[in-house]
């Protein structure tokens, strides 16, 4: 990509048309283009920090119902809301200690080029239809394809660390992401041949209307199957229980993550929450809806391109991948880890030709009717 | 691990695997909707059974220092000291070591004023192990009313001294003048 595309790219973005009506006349577009990418990343560290820290407290709260408890109740006041703060803070406070035999600076390097993956794929999100970093053609490409990239970070992770439990959990980690990236991509093509595009500002946009109308998921007898297989490569991909075996607190201390301690240990964790709210969102704005719903097709036609309409928009989609994070931690808290050889047998014998049938079936279906 | 599977096993562990993990939710499901069954400590506290044996306590004004609970206690955990005033008591000690105590209540039952109990208290956390030896006493010394009561009796008693004292005087008197009478006609 050169600056040419990055500027056409960009061009429809909040953030430069806000910055040019600021700037004084005269400025360079590039200044303009790396003002807004500043403030860009500005915002994503707020909105990935934020999502991680309510991502980590509903998990403690979900987890503590579920087994009957109350969970962190005191920190903050209300229903200990600021636990993770709390946490986030002493993990910061925490000695920063790098182990004597580790790979120095691939060990330094490995958490933040996790996070930085999860930072480039939520780049393509569209949170409302004019709250987006880019509007890249083919955004889905851009997230898979960054969201593996996380799994270039673990791998690198678990060798640098020069520990036997980091090296089993990082191999089972490479392991377990090329068996199910086939079917998470595959499956994504079901509700690609309805979009009929690789961008998620335009599948978005192709869902309006009131609820569930024009959602993706009820345009096709092959959706449903292909999001229950979409949803649980995501799961795999995302290494959620039942399928955490990088992590494998049982049986491998902490898997990859077992000698990060402090503030790169919580990178690995805030890009846990982050590819899991990346996935959902993902998920939602391919099956249900992105940010249409009841309360967005309230707004006639001509308040479309107000603020407050962008607001509703974006909190849809956020509460609607938020349903998804929560159906994810359900998940955690009812079903056992599966077996390495369990786990393999279900991504090549299981996920991978069911969700070839699936998009051979959605392209029948849609060659006669659509 | 068998390697082949038929077409109908397939589809069977497909559905298997789908509906265990529906009835798994389901059931996690319920408990997420339960209220929760513990109870947030500090905040509030389980009913504690009425023979519960905690910290005890000490009636001071019923005890009379009889000594019989600290020669009950199998491991001499009790020491007490009383000075005595005709029938009021000035506490000086009465030390529970908790670092001892078993909480046999073998302690209660010999009390012939029925004045130490057990309590139902049973956090008992401290920063130094000397915090343990435990002062049951509610007051040092002598109550207000054992003050009171000693005064009073002090009063009758030095009035009762007093009237004793002016009876001997006047009986001295009588005496005196009784034995100089019968002088008095010899002179």
């Amino acid at each position: 990509m050169n600056l040419m595309a990055l500027e056409a790219a960009t061009a429809g973005n909040a953030f430069t048309e806000l910055l040019g009506g600021i700037a004084p006349e005269g400025t360079p577009t590039w200044a303009l283009w790396l003002g807004a990418a500043g403030a860009g990343v500005g915002i994503l560290v707020a909105f990935v920090s934020l999502v991680a820290m309510f991502s980590v407290w509903l998990e403690r709260k979900v987890s503590a119902h579920i087994q009957c408890r109350y969970g962190p109740m005191y920190a903050g006041g209300w229903h200990g809301w600021a636990q993770t703060l709390a946490d986030g803070v002493k993990l910061l406070l925490k000695e920063d200690m790098i182990p004597l035999g580790a790979d120095k600076p691939l060990f330094m390097l490995a958490p933040a080029l996790v996070l930085g993956a999860i930072f480039g794929a939520l780049v393509a999100l569209p949170l409302a239809p004019g709250f987006f970093f880019a509007d890249v053609n083919m955004g889905l490409f851009l997230i898979l394809a960054f969201s593996s990239l996380t799994t270039i970070g673990v791998v690198m992770a678990g060798w640098a660390s020069n520990s036997k439990w980091s090296l089993y959990g990082a191999m089972r980690e490479a392991a377990q992401v090329v068996a199910y990236e086939v079917p998470l991509g595959v499956s994504l093509f079901v509700p690609l041949m309805v979009a009929g595009t690789f961008s998620l500002t335009e599948a978005s946009a192709a869902q309006a209307g009131w609820f569930g109308m024009h959602w993706f998921i009820f345009q096709n007898p092959f959706m449903l199957p292909a999001f229950i297989i979409f949803f649980i490569a995501a799961l795999a991909e995302t290494k959620r229980a039942p399928f955490d075996l990088p992590e494998a607190e049982s049986e491998l201390v902490a898997g990859f993550m077992t000698e990060y301690s402090g503030i790169r240990w919580s990178f690995f964790f805030m890009e846990e929450y982050a590819a899991m709210f990346l996935m959902s969102a993902v998920g939602v704005v391919f099956f249900f809806g992105g940010y249409h719903s009841p309360l967005t097709a309230l707004f006639p036609e001509e308040a479309t391109t107000g603020l407050l309409y962008q607001l509703v928009c974006a909190g849809t989609l956020i509460v609607k991948s938020f349903v998804g994070v929560f159906v994810m931690m359900w998940l955690r808290w009812t079903l056992p880890r599966l077996r390495i050889d369990q786990v393999m047998s279900m991504g090549y014998k299981y996920l991978t030709p069911l969700a070839l049938v699936c998009v051979l079936g959605a392209a029948i279906w849609e060659t006669i009717f659509a | 691990m068998s390697s082949t599977i038929t077409a109908r096993e397939y589809f069977q562990n497909v559905w298997d695997s789908l509906a265990t993990t529906l009835a798994g939710m389901k059931i996690t499901g319920k408990y997420l909707m339960q209220k929760p069954i513990t109870v947030q400590y500090p905040d509030e506290r389980l009913p504690i059974p009425e023979r519960y044996r905690g910290i005890h306590y000490l009636e001071q004004e019923k005890c009379i220092n009889c000594l019989a609970c600290a020669r009950a206690c199998p491991i001499d955990c009790i020491e007490m000291d009383a000075i005595r005033h005709g029938k009021e008591l000035e506490w000086v000690l009465f030390t529970l070591d908790y670092q001892k105590c078993m909480f046999c209540e073998l302690c209660v039952y010999p009390c012939p004023k029925d004045c130490i109990h057990m309590g139902t208290e049973f956090a008992f956390v401290s920063y130094d192990r000397s915090e343990f030896n435990h002062d049951l006493l509610s007051y040092k010394g002598m109550s207000r009313e054992a003050r009171i009561r000693k005064r009073e009796a002090d009063i009758k008693k030095a009035e009762k001294e007093a009237a004793k004292a002016a009876a001997a005087a006047e009986k001295a008197a009588a005496e005196a003048s009784e034995s100089e009478s019968p002088e008095e006609p010899a002179s």
